[in-house]
């Protein structure tokens, strides 16, 4: 079954237009990548299904309701969480505040201590550093202090946008293994990446967007072995 | 001075500084959130101190429209004022949603939000002045209760003269501060806010209602200016309906005082604020209005973030 369901999906900045006619579903259980150039329109679509982003045309259905025209808390409550491009961690509030925003939509105390100690066993630079605002953290720090507080809300559905970014190799490798875990324990994973490669071996699906419209998509396993997205994105 | 002349005027300036403190947080608070001046809160402390004493006295005088009506509701003055401040709040609640969002949802210039709420500042005043008329309205001097009006000591030999009223709002404030500064750094909502203050769209992918956490800020707002207005109205009595304009404009030299956006810095500038009015010899007690923005201006070229503001390089 579908948990997102995007058909016909058209996007606008002011006159430019960012993505056109896109369709893309992501079943419950799975791991779907969504790779493309720079510009290609994969941050802006995950902003739409965040509800950040007016949706010009088409619709959004999330867990068997349409979404289109939801307020963005709205879908946070309904199970939608989102780690957004680049650093967007609350730079003046601790990295503890940060992780119990995450989890603002929840209300059970004691679950939400329990995945806090989760969060810092992942992670544990960033039990270090809790009491830290998390302004002064390093640059992989907040990327890994962002990845965890989108999981603090247990979404149903977990968007990651390039969360490799300013990564090094090894934390890459860790991160990869635990968004393998997540979805392992149940999670639904839409994963954007500049890292193909990885993020396509990790995955059960990909589809490819080049100039706001899905190109190709199938199996990851079977677009790995395809000379045209071999070509363009995993460097021949 | 004396010892004496000095600690009357610490006491006078603490006092009134208290109530500058919680009346420019109003202004703090709105321009954390949306960045924005809310010229209406002026308008607001006004109202409240009317509310309060509808409330607690409404005995009208002879002009307006409820020229020689007595109310005689006779509420206790603790919970005349609380309701008086809540009432406050929500016009404040109302001023947002008439004044300020629709402006917001259009993407207008903050300029116009700006004149916008200068015109529900006129509208609120000409209220006023059309129920009740332009004259002063006192509180009765027993308003706290039976208590002693003031309270004498003595130091080296001179009397220093503390009016319990001074006394009783400075407490009020004080609770009012701590209960503040305990919302907003441990509670939900608290954190909430600071988030949206930080970064909006960080703020709703959390799950947070800006919207509401915007009614929220706005509420508490009106609360602090209407709980100023009725303090200063007990201490002084309330001198029309332009009563607010000269408190919202020292309000506004508080927070450019303190650092705009700085809680702390509110508190601080009124305090400082306060003192400086109280520390103006009795001859030139009328330029005490200007001995504000003097200061202020003085500071300003030393510290042009204000005390205890953030310097724009860091914000940037
Ligand atoms: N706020 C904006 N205003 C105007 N145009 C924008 C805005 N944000 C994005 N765009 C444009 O929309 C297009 C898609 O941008 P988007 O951020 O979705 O790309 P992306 O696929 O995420 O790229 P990257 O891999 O570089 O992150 C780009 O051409 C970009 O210039
Ligand atoms: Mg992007």
């Amino acid at each position: 079954m579908a948990l997102l369901e995007l058909k016909n999906l058209s996007i606008n900045y002011g006159a430019i237009q960012a993505v056109r006619c896109l369709d893309l579903e992501v079943n419950t259980g799975e791991v779907v990548t969504l790779i493309g150039a720079n510009g290609a329109g994969k941050s802006t679509t995950l902003r739409a299904v965040s509800r950040l982003l007016k949706v010009r045309e088409g619709s959004i259905h999330f867990d068997g309701r349409e979404i289109t025209r939801q307020a963005p808390d709205a879908v946070v409550r309904m199970g939608i969480a989102q780690s957004p491009e680049g650093r967007q961690v609350l730079a003046r509030q601790s990295v503890l505040d940060n992780l119990e925003l995450g989890a603002y939509v929840r209300k059970d105390r004691a679950g939400i201590k329990s995945d806090i100690a989760k969060m810092f066993q992942l992670f544990p630079r960033l039990e270090e550093r809790k009491q830290q605002s998390a302004g002064t953290l390093s640059g992989g720090e907040q990327q890994m202090l962002a990845i965890a507080r989108a999981m603090m809300s247990r979404p149903k559905l977990l968007m990651l946008d390039e969360p490799s970014l300013g990564l090094a190799p090894l934390i890459v490798l860790e991160i990869f293994s635990i968004i393998r875990n997540l979805n392992a324990e149940g999670t639904t994973i839409l994963l954007v990446e500049q890292n193909a490669k990885l993020a396509m071996q990790h995955s059960h699906r990909t589809y490819v967007l080049e100039a706001g419209q899905i190109t190709f998509s199938g199996l990851s396993h079977e677009l790995l072995l395809d000379e045209r997205v071999l070509q363009a994105y995993l460097g021949g | 001075m004396t010892t004496a002349q000095f600690l009357q005027n610490l006491l006078n300036g603490i006092s009134i500084g208290s109530v500058y403190a919680i009346f420019a947080l109003g202004y703090t608070l709105v321009f954390s959130i949306l960045g924005i001046i809310n010229f209406a809160h002026g308008a607001i402390f006004t109202l409240g101190a009317y509310f309060t004493y509808t409330l607690a006295v409404g005995q009208f005088g002879i002009n307006g429209l409820l020229s020689g009506l007595n109310l005689d509701l006779q509420v206790p003055f603790a919970l005349s004022l609380l309701i008086g401040a809540v009432l406050a709040g929500l016009v404040g609640v109302l001023l947002e949603r008439l004044a300020f969002k629709p402006l917001r949802t259009r993407g207008a210039d903050s300029l116009l939000a700006l004149v916008s709420s200068l015109g529900v500042a006129l509208v609120i005043v000409n209220a006023i002045q059309y129920l009740v008329g332009a004259e002063i309205y006192t509180f009765p001097s027993q308003v706290y209760g039976d208590i002693k009006p003031a309270i004498m000591f003595e130091i080296s030999g001179q009397p220093v003269v503390v009016r319990t009223v001074q006394v009783i709002i400075f407490a009020v404030c004080m609770v009012i501060l701590a209960l503040l500064g305990y919302v907003i750094s441990f509670t939900r909502i608290g954190k909430a806010l600071q988030a949206v203050a930080e970064n909006q769209t960080t703020a709703s992918l959390l799950g947070i209602s800006v919207d509401r956490i915007i009614l929220v800020t706005f509420f508490m707002s009106g609360f602090l200016g209407g709980l100023a207005g009725t303090l200063v109205g007990t201490s002084f009595g309330i001198a029309g309906p332009y009563f607010g304009v000269t408190y919202g404009l020292k309000g506004l030299a508080v927070i450019v005082l303190g650092g705009l956006g700085s809680i702390p810095g509110a508190v601080l500038g009124g305090i400082v604020i306060g003192l400086a009015e109280a520390f103006v010899p009795p001859d030139y007690s009328a330029y005490k209005e200007a001995v504000a923005f003097a200061f202020l201006f003085i500071v300003l070229l030393v510290r042009p973030q204000g005390l205890l503001g953030r310097s724009l390089i860091q914000k940037v």
